[in-house]
């Protein structure tokens, strides 16, 4: 028995050793939106851990809960998390309560300017708190084909698509336009792009709530007209809704975002595939301008790995893993990556998401954007539910953001 | 005074100074204050503080936040029509079953099915039935000749509360049948049968017997259930986020926004309280009715 020891004690011993302190701190915890820009980033962040040795813990949450989570951890300073994914309107908040790391170096010249620009805090500035790996915009998606038997113009310009929504809804008996107005950020979204190409905007030059002007509310009674040839109930859509209206063929042009391509052209979800065209923007008064929805990734101050977080989102981001996120589904924030020949021969969208990246606008940089969006958007969806009036909405939403702007002060 | 005599008269000092009934309870009350009454006092702190310390700003906010009053007066709504739904029901149902001579174990699993889906999973469902142009609800409506182009249900201003009532009605209605039929089954035949035998008939009987024996239970119901639906968040937050515009706006779910939406805490902690006295004050009111009635 006494010659059997030793076994067991070398065991012990190892397992030991591989419980030291040292294997212990080679970790990394990652919190990703559950969908596929978290599980791009989820497949890259188990290739770092096997490159670096490093155990790496991916934890996916669903986009309504992943906010609440990444702001309590940042604001109790847990650091529960070495590295979150966020999306852009969330970082002011996060930034400005003083939970995110500054970056060590900034990024190269390679990222689209737009998708730079909300990773810099203060806004403008040359301080850079994360980086940018999804470079999500919106596009305007329309079906080709019936654009084409009509002859009717391109969707270029605001009234040629309630012209053609028109034409389309009343000769193919499909729905002319599908939107999202549920209230919040659905509501929101889906108007940014109408409001700024009637000239509107949020907020005046002085930082004051903006939204009874009269070109915010010529562009809700846009809203509203297009709403006449989108299905009924459209005022509780949200991005499911929409996307199913289009897949199914009921429906003929939308506003939507990239995470939605790769299912129009993919015959075992749509009734329409290669049918559905994406272009930019359409203008109005001024320029068609998307809405930017990039996700970004950033270091919270209580990382206890913030050497390997660094090293992890810097690795995610270069030009050849966003090459291969890419390739799995991410629009990427590189203008290199846009312009491979071979992603473009692959992804027949990429130079209409380019172009619609290059121009595309952030929500504006407040802390209190979220709150100011649900606000509005109440609104928006009050209005298209026909419960108010396009003057009485915006001088009710405009009313609200000034006092979540005075209460903040 | 001999030392034996000492030492009983101490023992019966501690015995007097710790009552026994107490030392039983003490892990009970430790739990009760653990996870119940410092988490009250605490939310009670953090609705009276704001970044530069003590304050009664969100307590004062409250009297003039439009939203905080719609949704107090859409919950007491929701609350109320859905509760007298699933209580009528409930009690039809499991006065139905109760009067089967056979089949009732069978029936009874069938109607208590809905409860037992999580509330989520049951809204997921409803979503889908409710979809104006792909659900089973519009569709079948179609199918007997309905005109349904504008019957969007979730998405309607008039409908939208309707339909998240319905959804709550049909999953918690088995929750009224299943106390009432038990307290049924608990009531003794004795009474009824003199009363038969006095010549009353089933309605008499009904109102002036087995109801009054049926009372502890009712109360009982009523309770649980109106504390549930003042609570209500999981479901409308699935079917409608609220919506259209606040036409389904719940306290819970403004609570929900103000906390971990708008990261305002000091002003969520205050709206909870506020929904806490909500809810005892209502049920209060419930237990005087029925004592009186």
């Amino acid at each position: 028995m006494a010659g059997r020891r030793p076994a067991p004690l070398l065991l012990s011993i190892l397992l030991l050793a591989g419980c030291s302190r040292d294997a212990a701190d080679k970790s990394l915890t990652i919190a990703v939106n559950a969908g596929v820009e978290g599980s791009t980033l989820k497949a890259a962040a188990h290739e770092w851990g096997e490159l670096r040795s490093t155990r790496v813990d991916v934890v996916e949450l669903p986009y309504a809960n992943l906010f609440e989570k990444e702001s309590l951890d940042l604001q109790s300073r847990t650091g529960a998390y070495d590295v979150i994914m966020l999306d852009d309107p969330w970082f002011p908040k996060l930034v400005a309560e003083g939970g995110l790391t500054q970056l060590p170096r900034e990024p190269d010249g390679d990222f689209l300017a737009s998708c730079l620009a909300v990773c810099r805090h203060p806004f403008g500035s040359k301080t850079f708190y994360a980086l940018p790996y999804v470079g999500n915009s919106q596009l305007f998606f329309y079906r080709k084909d019936l654009f084409e038997k009509y002859k009717l113009g391109a969707p270029d310009r605001w009234e040629n698509v309630l012209r053609a929504a028109r034409t389309i809804g009343e000769r193919e008996k499909i729905y002319g336009y599908v939107m999202r107005a549920a209230p919040g950020n659905p509501a929101v979204a889906d108007f940014m792009p109408l409001l700024w190409a009637f000239g509107g905007d949020i907020f005046d030059a002085r930082g004051q709530p903006n939204v009874a002007s009269t070109e915010a509310i010529e562009a809700l009674r846009f809203m509203i007209e297009l709403g006449k040839s989108a299905p009924p109930g459209y005022a509780g859509f949200n991005a499911d809704e929409v996307s199913a209206h289009l897949l199914q063929g009921t429906a003929a042009m939308s506003i939507n975002w990239p995470a939605w391509i790769a299912a129009m052209d993919d015959p075992s979800k749509s009734k329409v595939p290669d049918k559905i065209e994406f272009a930019p923007m359409p203008s109005a008064r001024a320029p068609g301008v998307a809405e930017l929805g990039a996700w970004l990734l950033a270091v919270p101050v209580a990382s206890s790995h913030r050497d390997a977080a660094f090293d992890f989102i810097y690795w995610a981001t270069d030009a050849r893993q966003m090459m291969q996120a890419a390739e799995r589904g991410n629009p990427p924030t590189r203008r290199s990556v846009f312009q491979s020949p071979d992603l473009v021969k692959k992804f027949r969208a990429f130079p209409a998401q380019l172009a619609a990246l290059e121009a595309a606008r952030p929500r504006p940089r407040t802390p209190q954007w979220n709150e100011i969006e649900n606000a509005f958007g109440v609104s928006l969806s009050q209005a298209n539910s026909g419960a108010i009036s396009p003057e009485v909405a915006m001088q009710q939403a405009n009313r609200e953001i000034a006092d979540i702007l005075d209460r903040n002060k | 005074m001999s030392a034996w005599q000492m030492t009983a008269v101490r023992e019966m000092r501690k015995t007097r100074r710790i009552p026994p009934g107490l030392i039983w309870v003490a892990p009970a009350l430790l739990v009760l204050a653990t996870l119940s009454i410092y988490p009250l006092l605490y939310l009670i702190k953090v609705s009276l503080t704001d970044i530069h310390g003590f304050t009664i700003a969100h307590y004062a906010r409250l009297f003039h936040d439009r939203s905080f009053g719609v949704a107090v007066g859409q919950t007491l709504l929701y609350a109320s029509v859905a509760l007298t739904l699933e209580f009528l029901l409930g009690l039809a149902l499991a006065l139905l079953v109760d009067s089967l001579a056979r089949g009732r174990a069978l029936i009874r699993v069938g109607i208590l099915a809905p409860m037992l889906l999580p509330p989520v999973v049951a809204a997921v469902i409803w979503r889908l039935i409710y979809n104006p142009e792909f659900g089973v609800l519009n569709g079948m409506l179609r199918q007997l000749g309905f005109n349904t182009a504008n019957l969007t249900w979730t998405s309607g201003r008039l409908t939208a509360m309707l339909s998240v009532i319905l959804v709550d009605v049909w999953e918690w209605t088995p929750f009224f049948f299943l106390l009432l039929g038990a307290g049924l089954q608990a009531i003794p035949a004795e009474p009824i049968e003199a009363a038969r035998v006095d010549g009353a008939g089933y309605w008499r009987t009904l109102m002036d017997v087995i109801m009054p024996l049926l009372k502890p239970t009712i109360l009982l119901a009523l309770l649980l259930r109106s504390m549930d639906l003042l609570r209500i968040f999981d479901q409308i937050f699935i079917l409608t986020q609220g919506g259209p515009g606040s036409a389904t706006e719940t306290i819970s779910l403004y609570i929900y926004r103000t906390a971990f939406r708008f990261s305002n805490f000091g002003y969520a902690a205050a709206m909870s309280f506020i929904a806490l006295m909500i809810t005892m004050l209502a049920a209060r009111g419930l237990m005087r009715v029925m004592k009186l009635r």
